[in-house]
């Protein structure tokens, strides 16, 4: 290749990156690092538009010294979290299981099931804030048929039934989705090992364990890492089927940085929980692309 | 991040679940797991169909009308003014960041950066901050220059996330694609730029296409921004659902009208999903 070639191929290079270098600064950049700036401010937008008074890590440690609603949230969202990520994919694994073969049958289930996954996420709220009413919700009443213990309560009224809701309809809505990777995964094993398993006379369920399982660690690995990172981002379900409550017995985050930010305008102090979650999320994301390296390597 | 998440040749298939095929019991558990699964789906579409008294009561069986729907698409709820919305919302932000995302894509498939899939990799993984951070500093630039509440702010606000997620997946695409093509072309004396437009594009269509879908049914469905970004002349159709929450209760029977048209565009697509979905958000990542 010319000299002349290579210098032009340099430019076509970043010529061609520009558009996305710049919006990529204008809408993610610009907005981590002034959200972190905001978070060394005392600044309520409700009484004064601009920046207000540098206060340092005051924010951070009052969030962490003298904030029990902080707290809550930070349990809210792990009781959430532990919940949603083990039983949405256990219940997606089933599924797969169950819907991995090629016929029409599966195929069409398949299809079927994606339904609920492409609802949006506050359609998904609202829906079953309807569905679980206690005079007319239809789920409502089959739980209560299901479950007789129920019966005579308001689902959505009650702490622990309120987040056992929140984590019926998170599984409802991402078991599918889960349920198409790992048919994919399931399907690329190779099949000499689930043939030896079958012709060592180990039962369906032994095998399942023993071969299919190990071999499908690292695919595994990767789903829980993202669904945990999905479950700790949680919000939209939060604003249109809980609203946080009953009390504030659902108050994700999430939903707490929403409410002080979008509610009471405590940007500053929003901005320093907001950063705190995203430190989490920052180590759950640095490992995510280590994985993702070392698979594409 | 080829083709491992297409469905495998189905003779494969027909070995490995020889031992569950045929059984009954397995065809009555799929069928009985798929009604259970869509029932509420169905039931909400139902109650689109329900005149308001009928909504009130657990009968399978009502006369249907299409009363809710004039009822949406009038006043208070204004349901064309929000399908419009969020049709033009969702077409610009496709139509900006698709061809601005294969050209990052390109580049960073196709050239050496110090750190190599470490940039791409570092852009999608902003994706998995909360999104209260990026709409805190949003909210109030836009506010400053007197954008809350339009279109352009709302569009803006998706490429956010758009860009970064269609970057990533089309580049797995053009990873896939041999490089020999391309210097084949310029070989015969095109310029770079006309072998990726007249080689490169065509080929990765169908990225391209995957990309699209899952760019469409993110923005489509997105409300927490247009939650914030929004008031009244921009609401988009995931936000008007919060209008149906009166202050006399709720208007269930709405808010079924309009999720029945939040999810027409989905249930067309739905088959494109089954296979594109996959790639999706983990494109790269789970397969």
């Amino acid at each position: 290749m010319t000299r002349v070639r290579a210098e032009h191929d340099w430019l076509l290079k970043y010529l061609l990156l520009a558009p996305a270098l710049l919006i990529i600064a204008a809408t993610l950049g610009y907005p981590l690092v002034q959200s972190f700036w905001y978070s060394l401010h005392d600044w309520n937008l409700s009484r004064q538009p601009t920046l207000g008074p540098f206060v340092g890590l005051a924010n951070y440690i009052g969030v962490l010294t003298d904030d029990p609603d902080f707290w809550n949230s930070v349990r809210v969202t792990l009781v959430f979290t532990v919940a949603s990520v083990v039983i949405t994919l256990t219940m997606a694994m089933l599924l797969a299981v169950l819907l991995a073969g090629g016929g029409p049958l599966e195929i069409n289930a398949r299809t079927l099931l994606v339904i609920p996954f492409a609802m949006s996420p506050a359609l998904l709220g609202i829906s079953w804030r309807f569905l679980l009413n206690p005079e007319f919700g239809g789920a409502d009443w089959v739980l209560k048929t299901l479950i007789p213990p129920l019966k005579g309560q308001a689902l959505l009224a009650e702490p622990s039934l309120a987040m056992a809701a929140l984590v019926l309809v998170d599984v409802w809505h991402w078991a599918p989705y889960f349920m198409l990777t790992f048919v994919g995964a399931l399907a690329s094993l190779p099949q000499e090992t689930v043939d030896a398993a079958e012709v060592d006379g180990a039962g369906s369920l032994r095998a399942f364990f023993q071969i299919v399982l190990p071999q499908m660690r690292p695919v595994l690995a990767i789903a829980i890492l993202l669904k945990t990172i999905f479950s700790l981002k949680m919000l939209d379900q939060v604003v249109t089927m809980t609203g946080g409550g009953p009390g504030t017995s659902t108050v994700t985050l999430p939903y707490s940085i929403y409410e002080t930010a979008f509610r009471f305008f405590d940007l500053g102090y929003a901005a320093a929980v907001a950063y705190l979650l995203a430190a989490v999320m920052l180590v759950l994301a640095v490992i995510y692309s280590r994985m993702v390296m070392e698979r594409a390597a | 991040m080829s083709d491992s998440a297409l469905p495998p040749p189905p003779a494969k298939r027909v070995r490995r679940r020889r031992g569950l095929r045929s059984s009954p019991w397995r065809t009555a558990l799929i069928m009985l797991v798929v009604v259970v699964w869509l029932a509420p789906v169905a039931w909400i579409f139902a109650t689109a169909f329900k005149a308001p008294r009928d909504v009130l009561s657990l009968k399978l069986f009502f006369a249907p009308t299409l009363h809710n729907f004039a009822v949406a698409f009038g006043n208070p709820y204004f349901l064309g003014d929000r399908l419009v919305n969020s049709t033009i919302v969702t077409v610009s932000t496709l139509v900006i960041a698709l061809p601005i995302s294969t050209a990052a894509a390109y580049a960073f498939s196709r050239f050496r950066f110090p750190g190599g899939a470490i940039w791409p990799l570092g852009v999608l993984a902003t994706q998995f901050l909360p999104p209260v951070i990026i709409i805190i500093p949003l909210f109030v630039v836009f506010r400053n220059l007197n954008l809350l509440d339009t279109k352009t702010a709302l569009v803006i606000a998706n490429m956010s996330f758009v860009v970064p997620y269609a970057t990533w997946m089309i580049k797995g695409f053009i990873d896939g694609l041999p490089i020999d093509m391309e210097e084949a072309a310029q070989i015969d004396g095109s310029s770079r730029l006309r072998a990726i437009w007249d080689v490169v594009v065509p080929l990765v269509l169908p990225g391209i296409a995957t990309a699209a879908v899952f760019c469409f049914v993110v923005s489509w469905n997105e409300f927490f921004y247009a939650l914030v970004l929004t008031r009244q002349d921009t609401v988009t159709l995931p936000v008007s659902l919060m209008s149906t929450r009166t202050d006399q209760g709720d208007a269930w029977e709405v808010m079924a009208t309009m999720g029945l048209v939040i999810m027409a565009p989905m249930l067309v697509i739905s088959r494109l999903m089954q296979r594109f979905f996959v790639k999706g958000i983990t494109s790269g990542g789970v397969r």
